[in-house]
């Protein structure tokens, strides 16, 4: 597992650094943020969709992994259980929107008019990742083949096709059983292999 | 007992060994077309991690900054709270205080109704039970006291009464 600080400091434990968080250290705490807010941000997006809620979605994952870092007993590794907490927050959230949204939930005309131009939660004047980026045609079709999943099924695709997390390790983070995640990957790769054949099949 | 939606999604990521692997491929019925479907899966696996793996994050230390002052922001949160849950009224104080007073109340209300109780007796009584304790008017009297609450009758049976308290009439 690559993360943006392990190169940079690989002799600091992640153990360590949820003992000294667990003692208040918030100093800990930056270090593992900045070893996973890449990933659970990315993680975010590829849920949503949505570039303002992903950041959103993952600074409420991040303050509640803080809340809770004392409940951390080190029973599975702190990247399950981090995923964990991003996995409720971003499913949480996109349950809602399906009830307010009824099915409108990836309509880009909608979202456009949902973000708040004024919004300061972004910043907005530079560049950002993925609004910045020049989408391809290829990322669109994922994206609107992903957004017609449940948002069971995403979490199970993208932890195991983006994340390489292992079946236990999934069910972990979900609060599911090991079959459960298995049967949700079928029926995932089943419906995105029907939507996205067309692209797979011409790389 | 897996099935097969489990056991197929465990062969496609090449979870399945053994006599489970052997079982399983002899009972696909074309091992063509699900060797075809494996090889899909696994280009569009290839696919997802090309596309939407994240590698960079741009405004990342904007972004440690932003959770930094939500944090330090929510800290603060839990002191107020910590401030009001540390306040003498507690819940469990309030569940005994209520009940004190109640018991108190209690308490009170029979005393009360007892004290009204006592003061139904007659004038009368009173009087002589006074004049029976005073031995050099009447040194052998017994008085004896029945009284019927319900039907407000008291029944005054003297025995050994000298005489009448000087002060009876005026009552």
């Amino acid at each position: 597992m690559q993360t943006e600080a392990t190169a940079a400091q690989p002799d600091v434990s992640e153990l360590d650094l949820v003992k000294r968080c667990q003692e208040g250290q918030a100093d800990a705490f930056d270090e593992l943020v900045i070893r996973y807010r890449t990933r659970v941000f990315g993680m975010i997006y590829n849920m949503v969709h949505n570039e303002q809620d992903a950041w959103d979605l993952a600074q409420d994952s991040f303050v509640k992994a803080w809340k809770s870092i004392k409940r951390f007993r080190g029973q599975s590794s702190f990247y399950t259980w981090i995923y964990r907490i991003v996995m409720n927050v971003t499913i949480d959230s996109l349950r809602r929107k399906q009830i307010k949204g009824a099915g409108a939930e990836f309509d880009d005309s909608i979202q456009l008019k949902e973000i708040d131009p004024a919004s300061k939660t972004v910043p907005k004047p530079d560049a950002l990742p993925y609004e910045s980026m020049q989408r391809s045609e290829i990322r669109a079709q994922i994206d609107q083949a992903i957004s017609q999943l449940t948002p069971e099924h995403r979490a199970v695709i993208l932890m195991k096709e983006i994340e390489d997390m292992q079946y236990h390790e999934i069910a972990e983070a979900l609060g599911c059983s090991i079959g459960t995640v298995m049967s949700r990957l079928f029926y995932a790769r089943k419906k995105l292999q029907a939507l996205l054949k067309d692209v797979y099949e011409n790389i | 007992m897996k099935t097969f939606e489990e056991k197929w999604t465990a062969w496609i990521d090449g979870e399945l060994t053994g006599k489970e692997l052997v079982e399983f491929e002899a009972s696909l019925s074309d091992r063509a077309a699900a060797e075809a479907e494996k090889r899909a899966a696994h280009k569009l696996g290839v696919l997802l991690k090309a596309e939407l793996k994240a590698d960079t994050m741009a405004n990342a230390e904007f972004f440690s900054h932003q959770l930094r002052e939500r944090i330090d922001h929510e800290d603060t949160m839990p002191t107020r709270r910590d401030d009001r849950e540390s306040s003498w009224w507690t819940i469990p104080r309030l569940f005994w205080s209520g009940a004190t007073a109640l018991a108190l109340f209690l308490i009170v209300a029979i005393v009360a109704t007892r004290h009204q109780d006592g003061g139904g007796q007659s004038d009368l009584t009173s009087q002589i039970l006074q004049a029976r304790v005073d031995p050099v008017v009447n040194p052998n009297a017994t008085i004896t006291v029945f009284e019927a609450k319900e039907d407000r009758v008291t029944v005054l049976w003297t025995e050994g009464l000298q005489s009448l308290p000087a002060d009876y009439a005026a009552k």
